[in-house]
C-alpha cells in the first residue's frame, strides 16, 4: 500500500510531537557503581558562582592515583552550587555547599550519597563538638546553626548577637571561637555547654582562618577587607590569640597592598603556612614573617592551602583562570615538589581521610 | 569516559536540520499569486533595495521585517532577536536576564541605539534585551561588526538599531491587544496615534506581568526512600520569579513645512523581576529571596531639516536607569535580613549632530560630531550597614567623517574616519573602508567588504566597581575585516534573497571579570581574542496555490578563539571557543496564509555551548547540550470596514522539551499565549 504524502507529514509531525529533542536528563544515566577509597584526601572544588559545577575529586598519596568528579559520577546528582568545604567523622564525609543552602553528607568509603542536611542559608564550615552535635557557620545568617549529624537535623542555633556572617571554628576545652569575617573583625566565643556567646576578641579587619597551635593559642588571619586605607585597622595581618583571657598577644603586620588567605598549621602544630601570592611559613615562636616566601608564586595563581596532619606535606592549588581545572601540587614539608594533578573548577578545600 | 551528548535516535538527528532542508526546498519554486495576503504584507526584501547605497558600501546590515515584528509583537527584543537573527541570546530563564553576542563577542560588545541615543548602561556596557519590549519600536536594524562604525564606536560585535516612525497619513488610528498566557501571565498594549500632515502624536503603553510559576521535575536534587533506597525528586514550582514589567513612549512629530521635522520622545519603563535559585539549592525557603526593581526614563528630541543637497540631524536626549537589586533572608523566623543591598544610578546624556551634504550625484560626505556624557552612583550596603560604592563620570566626544563615491553604475565604494576624545585623552584614528560591487544591471548579485579598526572603552563598573574594579584596564581594541556575497531577485510573484558574509575580528585586550582568592571580582585585559565565521541568510516569499507563504532563515558559524598568552603549564584555555558561544546557530520561521488565517513555525538551534575556558567534557556540567526550539503560532484576522480584529494562539516549546539554557535554570515546557488584538 502506498502511503499517501500527507499522512506521511501527519505522521512525523506526530512523532517530533511525542518525543523533545533535547536530553535534559542524559548525564543521569552516566551512573558509575560506587568505588571503593583507600586512605587519602578529598579536593573539593567550588566551581563557579551561579553555574552549580562544583565537584568533589578524591587523591591517594600512596598510589598518586587521582578521581575526579567523584560525587557526580557515583551519586548521579550535582554536587551544587559553590562548596565551600567538607569535614569527615565516623566514616561519614559532610560537605558544605554553601550557594545551595546544604550540607550533603557521603560515605568516605564508597562516595555514596547516604543523606543531607538542608534548611540552611549560606553555610560555610562544620564543627563537631561530639557524635551528636555540631555547628555550622553562615555567612548570611546572624546564627551559628547547631545539628544532629546522626540524624541531619537542625536542632537549634547560637544567635551571633549582631554579627550577620561568621566563618571559621576551632574549639578550645568547651569554647568555640568563632570568626565573623565578611566586613567584620570579631571573633566570637561560644561556651558548647549552654549553646551560647560568652565572649569576643577584636580583630584586625575580615578575620578568616583559625588554627590552634601546640601551646594552646589561637591564631587568626584577617585579610583586611578590600577597601585597605592604610590604617591599622584595615591592615592585612596574623595574629595570636590567648583563648583564656580573650587577649590578642601578637599582631604580625602585613603590607598594606596584601591580600592573604588560606591559615594553615603542620602536624606539629608549631608551624604556620598561608597564601599572599607566594606561600609564606612562620614559627609560632618566630617574631618576624621574613621576607623570602617559603613557596615563590611564579606563574600561579595559588587559591588555597592544606597541609596534611600526618604527614606535614602541603597542599596547595591553582585555579589558573577559575574558569577551568584547577591544579593541585603536593610540597614535602621542606618545599620539594612531589606530585601535581588536575582536579575540578577552582579546588578550594581539602580534606584528610 | 563516553560521551553521549548526540541524539542517538538517527530519525531526530535528520529532523534536527529538516527546517534548513526545507528552506532550500522553497528556494526555485516559481509563483503563480495574483495578489499578496492582507495580514502579512511581504517586506522581506527590503535588504536587498535595487538602487545602490553609496553611502551602505561595503556594510552588512540586516532589517528585521515586519512579519517578524508581528510574530514577536507581545516579546521583548530577546525573543525577536534569536528567531529572527544570527546573534546568540544568552537567556537566563523566562522572563529573566537576556544577553546578545553578536559574532562571538561579549555582550558589551553589542551596543543598542534607540532613536539615535545609546541604550548600553555606562556601568555594566551591555543591554538587557528581556527588557526592550518589541511593542516600542517600529524598526529594528543590525549594523554587523563594522558596519557599525559610522553610527558609533566600541561595538565589536555590531550594532541593534531600534527607530520609531510616523505615518503623516494618518489622521486617527491605533492597536489595542490583550493576552493571556500560561504561568498567569498578562499582557496588555494600547496605542494611539492622532494627527494631520503637520503634526502627528503617537502614545503607546503596555503592561505584562507573570507569576512565571512553571512546574518541573528537579532531578539536581534528591532524596533517599528510606525503604527501597530510590531517589525521590521533587516537583517544584518555578518559585520567586514572577515579573511585572510596564511602560509608557510617547512621540510628538511636527512638520511646519516640507523641509523641517522636529521630534519629541519619551519613553517611561519599570521592570521588577526576581531571578529564581538554582536547581540545586536547598536552603530555607525563606532564605535568599531576591528582587531586582529597574525605572529608566529616556527623553530626546531630535531635529531633521531636508536642504536640497544637504540633510542636517541632531539629536539630544538622556537615558537615565536607577537600580535597586535586594537579597533578603529570613532565619528561624527572624526579621529580614538583608544580604545584599544594591542601588544604582546611571545617565547619558547625548547631543548627536549629522550632516550629509551630496556633493554631485556620485560623490557624499558625512560628518558627525557626538558628546556624550555618563554618569554612575552605585552603593552598596552591606550585612552591618557599611557602605561601599563609587560615584563617577565620563565625557566621551566623538568626531566622524565618510565620504562615498560611486564610481559608474557598479562599484560604490566609502572611506571614514572616526576619532573619540575620552575622559580628556585622544583614541587613536578609527579608519574604515567598504567596498561593493553589482557586476550585473539588474544589481540583483553583489560582493562587499570592509575593513576597520575599533575601540571599545572600559565601563564605569570596569574602572571602578568597588571591590575590583581595575582603573588600569586599556581600551579593548578590534581589527575587523567583512566579506560578503549575495544574490536577490524576483521570478513571477516570487522574491528571494541570499546572502553569505564572511568576517574575522583580532580584539586584542578583551576584558574580562574573574574571581581572586579573597572572594570577590577583577577585570583584567586577556591579550587577544580572535572572533571569525560565516552569517548566511535566506528568504522567499510568494504565493503557490493561493496560500502566501514566507520563509526566512539564518545560520552563523562562529568561532571565538582565546589568543591571550597562557597562564602556566596547566592553563588549557588558549585555542579553545569561548565560554557559551555556540559554534553553530540557526533560526527558521516559515509562515503561510490564506483568506485571513495564519500559520507560522519557528524554529531556533544552537549547538552544544562549553562552560569552562578549556572545552572541557569530562562532566555533564562542563557542556550544556544543543537547544533546539520549535514555536507554533496559529491565527486569524477579521477585517471589519478599515479595522482589523485578529485572534492569534501561541504554542511556545511544542514538543515539550525538558531543558535548560544555562546550567541550572530549568525552562518551561509548552506553554500558551492567546492574544486578540483590535487595529483601528
Amino acid at each position: 500500500m502506498k502511503i499517501k504524502r500527507p499522512t506521511f507529514v501527519c505522521f512525523v509531525v506526530f512523532l517530533l510531537m511525542i518525543s523533545g529533542c533535547m536530553k535534559d536528563d542524559e548525564w543521569i544515566n552516566r551512573h558509575q557503581t560506587g568505588a571503593l577509597l583507600p586512605n587519602g584526601l578529598f579536593i573539593v572544588n567550588e566551581g563557579n558562582f551561579m553555574y552549580g559545577n562544583a565537584s568533589l575529586s578524591f587523591y591517594d598519596p600512596a598510589t598518586r592515583k587521582v578521581q575526579n568528579d567523584l560525587f557526580t559520577s557515583i551519586n548521579s546528582l550535582p554536587l551544587g552550587d559553590v562548596a565551600q568545604s567538607m569535614v569527615v567523622r565516623n566514616g561519614l564525609g559532610y560537605i558544605v555547599i554553601n550557594n545551595s543552602g546544604k550540607v550533603y553528607v557521603i560515605n568516605t568509603a564508597t562516595g555514596k550519597y547516604v543523606g543531607k542536611i538542608t534548611g540552611l542559608t549560606s553555610p560555610r564550615y562544620v564543627h563537631f563538638v561530639n557524635d551528636e552535635k555540631a555547628y555550622i557557620t553562615d555567612l548570611y545568617a546572624g546564627q551559628v546553626t547547631i545539628v544532629n549529624p546522626k540524624t541531619f537535623q537542625i536542632t537549634g542555633n547560637v544567635p551571633t548577637l549582631g554579627h550577620a556572617s561568621t566563618e571559621q571554628m576551632v574549639q578550645w576545652n568547651d569554647f568555640l571561637f568563632v570568626s565573623c569575617w565578611s566586613f567584620d573583625n570579631t571573633v566570637l566565643v561560644i561556651d558548647t555547654r549552654s549553646d551560647l556567646v560568652v565572649g569576643e576578641i577584636k580583630t584586625g579587619k575580615q578575620p578568616g582562618g583559625l588554627v590552634l597551635d601546640k601551646e594552646n593559642k589561637i591564631w587568626t588571619l584577617c585579610d583586611g577587607g578590600w577597601a585597605k586605607t592604610g590604617t591599622f585597622s584595615r591592615t592585612p595581618m596574623l595574629q595570636c590569640i590567648d583563648p583564656s583571657t580573650l587577649t590578642i598577644l601578637k599582631s604580625y603586620l602585613l603590607t598594606a597592598d596584601a591580600k592573604p588567605s588560606r591559615l594553615a598549621i603542620n602536624g606539629t602544630r608549631d608551624t604556620l603556612l598561608f597564601i599572599n601570592n607566594g606561600i609564606w611559613k612562620l614559627g609560632i615562636n618566630q617574631n618576624t614573617i621574613g621576607d623570602q616566601p617559603f613557596l615563590n608564586v611564579g606563574n600561579h595563581l595559588y587559591y588555597s592551602l592544606a597541609i596534611d596532619p600526618k604527614t606535614s606535606e602541603v597542599y596547595l592549588s591553582d585555579a589558573i583562570d577559575y574558569l577551568q581545572r584547577g591544579v593541585v601540587y603536593r610540597y614535602s614539608p621542606l618545599g620539594a615538589k612531589i606530585d601535581s594533578f588536575k582536579t575540578g573548577i577552582i579546588p578550594g578545600a581539602f580534606c584528610f581521610k | 569516559m563516553q560521551h553521549k551528548l548526540s541524539h542517538t535516535n538517527p530519525i531526530f538527528q535528520y529532523f534536527q536540520l529538516f527546517p534548513l532542508f526545507l528552506l532550500f526546498l522553497f528556494l526555485p519554486q516559481k509563483s503563480h499569486s495574483q495578489h499578496l495576503s492582507d495580514t502579512l504584507k511581504i517586506k522581506t526584501i527590503e535588504v536587498f533595495a535595487k538602487k545602490v547605497i553609496k553611502e551602505e558600501a561595503g556594510k552588512t546590515t540586516t532589517r528585521i521585517d515586519s512579519i517578524a515584528m508581528m510574530n514577536a509583537v507581545n516579546s521583548n527584543l530577546s525573543d525577536l532577536i534569536s528567531q529572527n537573527t544570527p546573534i546568540f541570546i544568552k537567556e537566563y530563564g523566562r522572563g529573566a536576564m537576556a544577553t546578545a553576542s553578536f559574532r562571538g563577542t561579549a555582550p558589551s560588545h553589542t551596543q543598542v541605539t534607540w532613536n539615535g541615543i545609546s541604550l548600553n548602561s555606562p556601568m555594566l556596557g551591555m543591554v538587557d534585551f528581556s527588557t526592550i519590549p518589541v511593542y516600542f519600536t517600529d524598526n529594528v536594524s543590525l549594523l554587523h561588526g563594522a558596519g557599525s562604525i559610522a553610527t558609533k564606536s566600541g561595538a565589536l560585535g555590531g550594532l541593534v538599531k531600534l527607530d520609531n516612525a510616523t505615518d503623516w497619513g494618518n489622521k486617527f488610528s491605533g492597536r489595542a491587544l490583550t493576552g493571556f498566557g500560561s504561568y498567569g501571565t498578562r499582557d496588555e498594549f494600547l496605542q494611539i496615534n492622532v494627527g494631520n500632515k503637520k503634526i502627528q502624536s503617537q502614545t503607546r503603553a503596555f503592561y505584562n506581568y507573570s507569576v512565571n510559576d512553571y512546574l518541573f521535575v528537579n532531578k539536581f536534587i534528591a532524596n533517599i526512600d528510606p525503604v527501597s533506597g530510590n531517589y525521590l525528586y521533587p516537583t517544584q514550582h518555578n518559585q520567586n520569579s514572577a515579573y511585572e514589567n510596564y511602560g509608557l513612549l510617547h512621540e510628538f512629530y511636527f512638520r511646519p513645512n516640507e523641509k523641517n521635522i522636529l521630534i519629541i520622545r519619551y519613553w517611561y519603563q519599570h521592570d521588577g523581576r526576581s531571578l529564581p535559585r538554582l536547581l540545586s539549592n536547598e536552603t530555607d525557603n525563606n532564605a535568599n529571596i531576591n528582587r531586582q526593581l529597574e525605572d529608566s526614563h529616556r527623553p530626546v528630541a531630535e531635529w531633521r531639516h531636508y536642504g536640497k543637497k544637504t540633510v542636517l540631524n541632531v539629536v539630544a536626549g538622556a537615558n537615565d536607569q536607577h537600580l535597586i537589586y535586594r537579597l533578603t533572608t529570613k532565619v528561624s523566623g527572624d526579621v529580614d535580613q538583608l544580604v545584599i543591598n544594591s542601588r544604582s544610578e546611571s545617565s547619558t546624556w547625548l547631543f548627536k549632530l549629522n550632516y550629509n551634504i551630496q556633493l554631485s550625484s556620485d560623490l557624499s560626505i558625512i560628518a558627525s560630531y557626538n558628546s556624550e556624557f555618563s554618569k554612575v552612583n552605585s552603593i552598596n550596603s552591606s550585612q552591618n550597614g557599611e557602605q561601599n560604592g563609587y560615584d563617577r563620570h565620563r565625557q566621551e566626544q566623538s568626531a566622524y567623517i565618510q565620504i562615498s563615491k560611486s564610481f559608474g553604475e557598479k562599484v560604490t565604494a566609502n572611506l571614514q574616519a572616526r576619532e573619540d576624545l575620552i575622559g580628556g585623552s585622544v583614541t587613536p584614528v578609527i579608519p574604515s573602508a567598504g567596498i561593493e560591487y553589482h557586476p550585473f544591471d539588474n544589481k540583483g548579485y553583489f560582493v562587499k567588504g570592509n575593513l576597520a579598526r575599533n575601540y571599545n572603552q572600559p565601563t564605569l563598573n570596569d574602572l571602578y566597581y568597588i571591590p575590583g574594579g581595575n582603573p588600569d584596564l586599556k581600551p579593548e581594541e578590534g581589527l575587523m575585516a567583512d566579506f560578503g556575497t549575495g544574490y536577490a531577485g524576483t521570478i513571477g510573484k516570487t522574491n528571494f534573497q541570499a546572502t553569505i558574509n564572511s568576517y574575522s575580528s583580532r580584539i586584542n585586550n578583551w576584558i574580562i571579570w574573574l574571581p581572586t582568592p579573597q572572594g570577590y571580582w577583577e577585570p583584567y585585559n586577556m591579550k587577544r581574542v580572535n572572533s571569525s565565521g560565516f552569517e548566511v541568510n535566506a528568504s522567499i516569499n510568494g504565493t503557490f496555490h493561493h496560500i502566501d507563504y514566507h520563509i526566512n532563515g539564518n545560520y552563523a558559524y562562529t568561532r571565538s578563539i582565546n589568543r591571550d598568552d597562557p597562564r602556566n603549564w596547566a592553563d588549557e584555555s588558549i585555542g579553545k571557543q569561548l565560554p557559551y558561544i555556540p559554534v553553530h546557530s540557526a533560526n527558521v520561521v516559515a509562515g503561510i496564509s490564506r483568506s485571513g488565517y495564519h500559520l507560522t513555525w519557528l524554529w531556533t538551534w544552537y549547538s552544544e555551548r562549553f562552560t569552562t575556558t578549556s572545552n572541557d567534557k569530562t562532566s555533564p556540567l562542563d557542556v550544556l547540550y544543543p537547544y533546539l526550539m520549535n514555536n507554533l503560532f496559529v491565527g486569524k484576522e477579521i477585517k471589519l470596514d478599515k479595522r482589523k480584529l485578529g485572534v492569534e494562539l501561541k504554542v511556545f516549546n511544542l514538543f515539550n522539551e525538558e531543558y535548560r539554557t544555562v546550567l541550572q535554570h530549568p525552562m518551561p515546557r509548552r506553554n500558551y499565549s492567546l492574544l486578540i488584538r483590535y487595529d483601528f
